[in-house]
Order: C-alpha cells, then structure tokens, then sequence
C-alpha cells in the first residue's frame, strides 16, 4: 500500500497561483472555494522586505482531527492516506471545518451548479456559447475511489456538503499526479508516494530539511515543506483573499 | 381521600379572548420563521452570515449552534429541581417542579430544532446520525445523552409527576377528562400507589442526575477538545458550559415562576421562599462562573501564547467587545441584584436617589437610542466589517452608563422584594448566557486561525434572526398549550 505525501518547495514556488487555477479547472470548485491556496506574504519594513509565497493544499493528517469529529464518519482516511469527504454521506453539520486548524474546508453554500464565475444564463454570455452551457463538471468526481469504494468530495455537487482538496484521487489512481504538481511551471510542488525511495518526494526529503505546518498540533500532515520557514505573526498576507459567495 | 376539586384549577381549560390573541402572535412569529427557514432549505445556507474559515474569512458556525448551546443549557433546570425535591427534600420547591420539568422538555425540543437549520441536508442528518453513527465525534454525546437520553428521562419523569393530578383531576367533568383519565392510566391515589410512585420517582431522579453533568459536559466537549481552534481548547470549557446551562435554566425558571405568580394570582403557593432558594442558587452559580472567566482571562493571556492573546484581545478591545462587556455587565449587575434581599436591612444601601420616574424613563431612552444608534450604525453586525469606518468610543460608554443608572434605579425595588430582585437577575443572566454562547462559538473562528488568514467577520442575517425568533416563539405556544391543559403546579390538597 503505497503512502502518498506531498512536498512543497518554497524556494522555488514563484506565487503564480497556476496550482490555484488548475485545481480550479480539475475539480471545477465554485465561486471562492479553493482547495488549494497560495499564500503571498510579505515580511520586514521597507526597504527591507522580503516577499515569499506559501502554497497551501489539504494537509492529508495521518491524524486527522476533521475525521475525528465528523458524526457520521463522512471524512475518512483512506488506507493510503488520503483523506477524502463522501458526499454521499455528509450531513453539512460543518464539524470538520471548524476543527481543522488549517482552514481547508469549504462548504456549499449554495449549488454549486448555480455558483459559478460565469452565468451561462445571461444574455452576453449565450450570444458567445450559443445557448449551450458547457458541462462544467469533471465526471470522474462521481465514481467511487479506492479499496474503499467510497465516493470523494467534488462528486455530486449538492449544496450543503463539505468539499476539500482531494490530492486529485481521480488521477492518481490512474496513475497521474495531481492537477497542481502537474500544472507547476517551476517544479515546487512534488507529489508521490513515501515508501518508494526513488519517488521524487522521498528524493527530495532526503536532500532537504523539511518542516510541516502546525506540527505542534500533533496532526501528523502529510504535506511537507522544504525551504523558508513556517509562516509566523510577521507574515502578512499582501492581500488577503475575502471573495465570499 | 379528601381531595375535593370543583373545576379545574390554575386556569387549566379556561380560554378567553387574550389568550386566543397571544396564541395568534406566536402562530404568526412561528409562520415567519417558518418562512425564512423555506427560504433557506430552497437557496442553500447562502441565505445566512455563515461562510468558510479561512480564506472565505467566515464563521462556519453562528446564531444556529449558539442558541442550540443556550437551549441545552435552559434545560438544566428541570434536573437540578428533581434533584433538590427528591433527593434533598426540599418540600418547599415542589410547586415550581412541573414548571422546570415543562421547561426542560420544551427547551430540549428546541435545542433539537435549532440543530436542523445549521445542517446542511437537514433530512440526512436525522437519518445518517442513526445510520452511521460514530461515537468517537463529540456531537454523539448531544445526540444520546442530551437529545435522546436527557429528553427521555425527562418525560418519563414528568409523566409520572403529573399521574397524581391526572388521576384527581379525571374525577371533574370536563372536555379534558379523557385525556387526564388516559394521562392517570389507572393510577388512582391510593396510599400504596403513593409509596410507589415516590420510590420510582426517587430512583429516577437519582438516574438523572449524573446527566446534569454529563449532558452539559458533552456540549462543552464539543468545543473544548479541538486543539486547532484558540479559545476552545481548554479544560475549564465542559465544567463551564455545566455551571453556565446552571444560571441559564435556573434564571429562566424564576422567570417563568413570577409570571405564573402574578397570572394566576399564587402568591401563597409560589411563595417568597422559592424565589430566595432558586436566587440564592443562582446567584451562587453565576460567582462560579465569574471565577471562570477570570481564571481562563489570565490563562490565556499570562503567557502571552500569540493565537490566544489575538483572540482575548478580539473580546476585550476589538470587535467583539461590546457583546463581552455587555455579556459581563449583566452577569454582574444580575448576581447585585440577586444578592440584594439579603442585605441586612441595619445596612444602608444607599443607591443614588434620583427621582425614579426621570432615572427610568432616561435609562429606557438611553436603551432605545441606543439600539437605534447600533443598527444604523453597522445594522445587527456582530463583527463589523473591516472597511467600517472609526466609532465614537464615548457614545457607546454613555450609553452603557445610562443603562447602569437605569437598573441601578430599580435597587430599592429589589431589595424589598425578593421576586422582583429574581426576575431581573433571571434575566440579566439570561442576555449574559446568550452573549456568551455567541462569544464561544464565533470569535474562535473569525479571529482563531492559526494559519495567518487574517481576521474575518460574521453578520448574522434576518433568516438567522427569524428562526430563532421562530423557536422562541415555539417553545411558548407549547409552554402555554400545555398551562391551558394540565394544571401546571401540583394540584393542593384542599380539606
């Protein structure tokens, strides 16, 4: 069984956000919903300021305290370590989101075929499409994954479950990386599994020292990060991202 | 048995025009409610202030979980009253019994129906929460022991409470008298039916007790063990959600007991010394928790951990502090007004002598204006938006001034009447138990991210406002269709 983990590189991550966009394109999330988020931050005083960027995915925990409290056992850890949501099951109590400390869940709040950045419905945007609405939606999210058969977050798209970042499960287990490690134009983001010693992640981990976020919290993530530093009270966000539904 | 009832006591089965208008007002809060809650079912939880933690800079949880949290917390009172009847003996407190059980019943349901509007799939909640229920999640412990455990005990508990008077009052012909001969199912007073009730209800209340505990413990679990959000993660927050359920429940019930005093004229039944022993035990708990809060401020603030010191500092100075000094004005100005009766009358308590007509009518304008100011200001925010612009800090102190001096004003009054002293403590405690509710829940989330997303806000919205106000609503038209159809104090004895 393999253990999937994912290691960012933040000397080499340029803060393009084009992982934000292809996750965008992958899993077709809604309005202000990102399963992965670029942090850009700015420390120091003029002019003597530093500007790094932080990617920041689902974390994966090998303890997770979102599946811990989930009532019904919705959120659950896979056997390789992914820790997936089944929309089927989810309840929308919203549980999983306020107890990661990470901040990676995102709820829809309302359809999300109807919270989209285009209206399909409106007069200018039909004169483009002809009147067609394109199937926005990645039908591979509605399979069951996994030696679990359960289903992932993305598939469905009901209002009122939990989604979040799902590591792509619909394309590693055919064998591709996730959309944001592909999409990377700068190779920070490096995606495998931790028992291969010749995956890039284990490669990179042996070469480099690494750190996880919040590792005091005892979540054990599954992402780590090599380079810089952990964000602290002097990052400031240049600008932080308020887009609401 | 010397038990001779004519007609039905306590105004049970008597409906006169006023009661009908009040029933109509409640339908029609409850009809709104209703409505607003469609509207959300059809829309989706956009319709609320509730968004995402994090980069959405939300609350994931708001109005919904705080008043769900407030109405579990009411429901202490019937517990603590069967206790202190049953197992105590305290004889004296019987005739508030059926009230705080009643209480307890009707607050439960509505912690039930408060939960539902903050799901998602409101339908898959009732129906996975049986199917794959896990016990490892917090909420379990709400769900059994609160919801289903506490619930249940309760109305078998009040059940047979009521037999006896079912069984007497089955006796007076009446339009009721099927549903209190199916009520007393054979019981019919006898000595040794006496003995076995008593025993049973002992036993029972015995049973129930350590749910006052563990019921109220679960909730404060539910906060208390997520180690990823500051102000949460603490030890004292279970024994404080205990403590607080106390002074809500307890401070609702003397309520509920003066109205009954004054509507059905019981002042020899309902009286002075219930309302000094459920003061007295109020006022007891509300010290305990203000031991709380002093031990958990210096908790979090001694040592200067980052995450906490921004959220203490949240509550104290920042966006949140209104509802914190407001929260602790009540709680303080309620414990003074409840340890009024027993200052010593050789003890002079010499409350500035304005002339009352003038301190009252100032302090009710200073409140209204007050009001009107705050929801020009920012409408009903909780948090204002960060782009909003300077408040005038002194306008919002006058004001809080003024509404000192209006309570103060009202001194006198409660240190002759040991009742009117109850009813405002029962409900200064009450704003503070719902001030506080919204506190734990909310701000944890706007300002206790530890990744720096920056703070966030949370407004609740007039959906959220309309179903509260709809449950609300609910919970009295239930308590006064029950008053209207079973006596609501034990039925006396009369020779």
């Amino acid at each position: 069984m393999p253990r999937y983990a994912m290691v960012v590189d933040l000397d080499r991550c340029m803060g393009c956000r084009a992982c934000m966009e292809a996750c965008k394109v992958e899993n077709n999330t809604p309005t202000a919903a990102f399963w992965m988020y670029v942090f850009r931050f700015e420390e120091g005083e003029y002019p003597n300021t530093y500007i790094w960027f932080m990617p920041r995915p689902c974390m994966h925990c090998d303890n997770p305290p979102c599946a811990k409290v989930c009532p019904v056992g919705a959120r659950y850890k896979r056997e390789d370590g992914l820790v997936a949501t089944d929309w089927d099951r989810c309840i929308g109590c919203r549980y999983c989101e306020v107890a990661c400390p990470y901040g990676v869940n995102y709820f829809n709040w309302k359809e999300p075929v109807r919270n989209y950045y285009l209206d399909w419905g409106e007069r200018d945007v039909r004169r483009v499409t002809n009147g067609q609405t394109p199937p926005y939606r990645n039908p591979d999210l509605d399979r069951p994954y996994g030696e679990e058969k359960r289903r992932v977050a993305g598939g469905g798209r009901l209002k009122g479950v939990v989604e979040k970042c799902t590591f792509c499960v619909q394309r590693v287990e055919e064998g591709l990386q996730p959309a944001c490690v592909a999409n990377c134009p700068a190779f920070a983001l490096h995606f495998g599994d931790l028992e291969d010693p010749q995956s890039s992640v284990s490669q990179v981990l042996g070469r480099k020292h690494s750190w996880r976020l919040l590792e005091e919290l005892g979540t054990e993530p599954r992402v780590y990060y090599v380079g810089a530093h952990p964000a602290h009270p002097e990052s400031r966000q240049i600008e932080e991202v308020k887009a609401r539904v | 048995m010397s038990v001779q009832v004519q007609r039905l006591p306590y105004g049970v089965g008597r409906f006169q025009v006023g009661f009908w208008l009040f029933i109509l007002v409640l339908l029609s809060v409850v009809g709104w409610g209703i409505y607003a809650y469609s509207r959300q079912l059809v829309e989706g939880l956009v319709v609320t202030g509730l968004r995402d933690i994090g980069t959405m800079g939300g609350a994931a949880w708001g109005l919904y979980i705080a008043f769900d949290v407030y109405f579990v917390g009411v429901s202490f009172a019937g517990i603590t009253m069967a206790a202190l009847i049953r197992l105590l003996r305290l004889e004296e407190l019987r005739p508030v019994s059926r009230m705080a059980e009643l209480l307890t019943i009707v607050a439960l349901v509505l912690a039930a129906f408060s939960v539902l509007p903050d799901l998602g799939q409101p339908v898959r909640g009732i129906v996975n929460l049986l199917r794959y229920a896990r016990p490892q999640s917090p909420f379990f412990g709400t769900f059994t022991l609160v919801i289903s455990g506490y619930l249940f005990a309760s109305l078998v508990y009040f059940y047979l409470d009521g037999r006896r008077d079912a069984a007497l009052l089955a006796r007076i012909p009446s339009p009721l008298q099927g549903f209190y001969r199916l009520w007393a199912a054979g019981y019919r007073d006898t000595p040794a039916e006496r003995e076995r009730h008593h025993r049973a209800a002992f036993w029972l209340a015995i049973a129930i007790v350590p749910l006052l505990v563990t019921a109220h413990s679960t909730l404060g679990f539910v906060f208390g063990i997520q180690s990823g959000r500051p102000g949460w993660f603490s030890t004292l927050q279970a024994p404080a959600f205990v403590v607080m359920a106390g002074v809500s429940g307890i401070g609702l019930l003397l309520v509920i007991a003066a109205v009954f005093r004054h509507v059905l004229g019981e002042r020899e039944r309902l009286h002075e010394a219930i309302f000094r022993w459920l003061g007295g035990l109020l006022a007891l708990l509300v010290l305990v928790y203000l031991y709380f809060t002093v031990a958990e401020l210096l908790t979090t603030t001694y040592t200067g951990h980052e995450t906490e010191v921004r959220l203490t500092l949240a509550l104290l100075t920042g966006p949140y502090a209104w509802l914190f000094w407001v929260s602790m004005g009540a709680l303080v100005l309620g414990l003074v007004a409840l340890l009024l009766p027993y200052v010593p009358s050789v003890v002079p308590v010499r409350v500035p002598s304005f002339r009352p007509a003038f301190t009252r009518a100032a302090g009710l304008a200073a409140a209204g204006a007050g009001l009107l100011l705050m929801i020009h200001r920012h409408g009903p925010r909780l948090a204002p938006a960060a782009g909003a612009g300077p408040e005038p800090e002194w306008v919002g102190w006058v004001l809080a001034g003024l509404a000192v001096v209006f309570v103060l004003s009202w001194f006198p009054l409660f240190a002759r009447s040991v009742v009117a002293a109850g009813v405002a403590g029962g409900l200064l405690v009450n704003v503070a138990a719902v001030g506080k509710r919204l506190l734990i829940v909310v701000p944890s989330q706007t300002h206790g991210t530890l990744l720096p997303y920056g703070p966030g806000s949370y407004t609740p919205t007039w959906v959220e406002y309309s179903v509260v106000a709809g449950l609300f609503a609910l919970g009295t038209l239930l308590y006064t269709l029950f008053v209207k159809v079973f006596p609501i104090m034990e039925v006396a004895e009369e020779q």
